[in-house]
C-alpha cells in the first residue's frame, strides 16, 4: 500500500510499555518511549513511529510489526522479520540506503515478529514525491540515484542471501497467476495479460538479488534526493531487469506524466539506465525491462482483484480502502494492453 | 429510470458532497484518509449508475460479434476469458484487442476517469503488432 496516514484510533499505552522493555534490553537501560503513533503502511504489517529518549539523547525510531502468517508454500516470496532485517543489513553494508536495524523483536517481547529501525525524515508519499515543489531538485537526480542503488542491490553476494527464493520468470508467472485460482473471476483482459506474459517469458537472465518493490511510495526522499529504500520483504533472487520494470510502471508514477517522467513519475529512463550501466558494468536490456513492466502490471492487477475481494471472518468487506482497490483493476490492464500492442516508440 | 425521487445517484451525490465538503476539512490522519476514500467510492457508484446501462448493451453487442452468438454479457465475457486462457482465441486478433480496449475504457470511465487518454484512437492503428 502506498499511503501512510496516521491512525489515531489505536491505543498506545501497552505498546509503549512493551517497546520500553525492547529498547532497554541493551546498554541504555533507563529510557522512555515518547510520541508513539501509528503510521498505516499496509495490510500485512503495522508501522509505528516513536522517539526513544535517554537523558538528553533522543533517537527517532520506527517499529515494524509483521503479520505472523508465514509465506505459503508455492506462494509469493515473503521474508520473515529476521530475514528482512538480515537483507537490509547486508544492503546497508553494500552502500544501499536501507533502514538501519536497531533491534529484532523476540517472542518474549509480546509484540509479535518485527524489528525496530532508525527513522529517516523525508517524503514517502508518491503523489508528493512527483509534485512537491520542495523536491524539484531531488527529482532531477533521483533516477540516477535509483540506478546506482539498484546496481548495488544487484551486486549483493548471493551466498549471504541463501534464504531468498530463487525464481525464474516462469516461476514468477506460475506463483502470481496461481493467486487467481480459487477466485470466481473470469475476466477477458486479465486472461489476455496472463497469456501474453506466458508467451513472452525471457529465455535468458542473470540471477541477482531483486528487491521487487523498488518504486515511488517505497522510497524516502529529501530535497537532496534518495535517503532510504523501504519495504524489502518480497525480495527474491531473479532477473535484475525486474526492478527497473517495476520502477517505471505507470501506476507508480503517481500522475507524473511524459517521457521525462517514466521513471517513478520523477525521472527519465536514459538517466536511470545510464547510471545503472555505469555502476553495474552491465547493459540494460530495454526489451526485458519492458517485459517486467508488463509483468508488474499483471501483478498489480492480480493484487487489485485479491484486495478487492478481501473479507473479514463474518463475510463483510475487509475495509473500504481494500474494497476501493478492487476497482483499480482496469488501470494496470489498460496500461498492459498499451504496452503490448504499441511499438516501442509509442505511448507507454 | 428510478421509481423514486430523488433517485439513487442523487442520494449518493448528496452524501459524497457532505463527506467531502463538510466532514473532510474537520479531520486529520487516519480518518481523513478513510473519509476521502469513502467519498470517492460513493462517486464511483454514481458514475456506475449513470454510465453502466448503455455500456452493458454495447459490450453485449461486441461480445456477440466476437463469439458468434448472443447471451448474457457475464456469460459471454467468461466464455471469451476461457477462450483466451486455453489458447483458442489468438492474442493478436485486432477484433479482440479492439474489444478489450473499449471494455477497459468503459470500465475506467466509471472507476477512474482520466486514466485512459481521451484522444487516443481505439481502432485505427494496427493492433497486436507485438503480441
Amino acid at each position: 500500500m502506498t499511503e501512510r496516514a496516521i491512525d489515531t484510533a489505536t491505543p498506545t499505552t501497552t505498546l509503549a510499555a512493551a517497546l520500553r522493555v525492547v529498547l532497554a534490553r541493551q546498554a541504555r537501560a533507563h529510557g522512555e518511549v515518547q510520541s508513539l503513533q501509528r503510521l498505516t503502511g499496509g495490510a500485512t504489517k503495522q508501522t509505528w513511529s516513536f522517539d526513544w529518549v535517554c537523558g538528553d539523547e533522543r533517537e527517532a525510531l520506527i517499529l515494524q510489526q509483521m503479520s505472523e502468517a508465514p509465506s505459503r508454500p508455492g506462494g509469493p516470496p515473503k521474508l520473515s522479520a529476521e530475514q528482512d532485517a538480515a537483507l537490509m543489513t547486508a544492503a546497508r553494508e553494500a552502500g544501499v540506503p536501507a533502514p538501519r536495524v536497531h533491534r529484532l523483536l523476540r517472542p518474549e517481547d509480546g509484540l509479535g515478529s518485527g524489528y525496530v529501525t532508525g527513522r529517516i525524515a523525508g517524503e514517502t508519499l508518491g503523489r508528493k514525491l512527483v509534485a512537491d515543489p520542495a523536491l524539484a531538485e531531488a527529482r532531477k537526480r533521483l533516477a540516477a540515484q535509483c540506478g546506482r542503488a539498484l546496481a548495488a542491490i544487484h551486486a549483493l553476494p548471493l551466498e549471504r542471501s541463501g534464504f531468498l527464493q530463487r525464481l525464474s520468470p516462469s516461476d514468477e508467472l506460475r506463483i502470481y497467476a496461481g493467486l487467481l485460482d480459487g477466485l470466481e473471476r473470469r475476466h477477458a483482459a486479465l486472461a489476455y495479460a496472463v497469456r501474453w506474459v506466458a508467451a513472452h517469458l525471457p529465455q535468458q537472465w542473470e540471477s541477482r538479488v531483486v528487491h521487487a518493490d523498488f518504486r515511488s511510495g517505497n522510497l524516502i526522499v529529501g530535497p537532496e534526493g534518495l535517503r532510504c529504500v523501504l519495504d524489502w520483504e518480497i525480495a527474491r533472487i531473479g532477473d535484475p531487469m525486474q526492478d527497473l520494470g517495476v520502477l517505471c510502471m505507470r501506476t507508480w508514477r503517481f500522475g507524473g506524466e511524459g517521457l521525462a517522467r517514466e521513471v517513478g513519475g520523477f525521472g527519465a529512463r536514459e538517466d536511470l539506465y545510464a547510471a545503472y550501466e555505469a555502476a553495474s558494468g552491465t547493459r540494460v536490456d530495454p526489451d526485458r525491462v519492458r517485459f517486467w513492466e508488463v509483468f508488474s502490471n499483471l501483478k498489480w492487477a492480480i493484487s487489485c482483484v485479491r484486495r478487492g475481494s478481501a473479507r473479514r471472518a463474518d463475510g463483510r468487506p475487509a475495509s473500504v480502502e481494500l474494497a476501493a482497490i478492487g476497482r483499480r483493476l482496469e488501470e494496470p490492464l489498460w496500461d498492459l494492453l498499451a504496452l503490448t500492442t504499441q511499438d516501442a516508440g509509442g505511448r507507454r | 429510470m428510478s421509481a423514486f425521487v430523488p433517485d439513487a445517484a442523487t442520494l449518493l451525490q448528496a452524501a459524497a458532497d457532505y463527506l467531502e465538503a463538510e466532514l473532510l476539512p474537520t479531520l486529520a490522519g487516519y480518518h481523513r484518509f478513510q473519509t476521502r476514500i469513502s467519498a470517492n467510492v460513493l462517486r464511483t457508484v454514481v458514475r456506475e449508475l449513470q454510465l453502466r446501462p448503455a455500456q452493458h448493451a454495447a459490450e453485449r453487442e461486441r461480445l456477440a460479434a466476437l463469439l458468434g452468438h448472443d447471451g448474457e454479457p457475464a456469460a459471454l465475457q467468461a466464455e471469451l476469458a476461457t477462450a483466451i486462457g486455453d489458447g483458442h482465441q489468438p492474442l493478436d486478433d485486432p477484433a479482440l484487442i479492439d474489444h478489450l480496449r473499449r471494455t477497459l475504457r468503459e470500465a475506467l470511465a466509471i472507476n477512474h476517469p482520466n486514466w485512459a487518454a481521451p484522444d487516443e484512437p481505439t481502432a485505427s492503428k494496427p493492433p497486436g503488432a507485438r503480441a
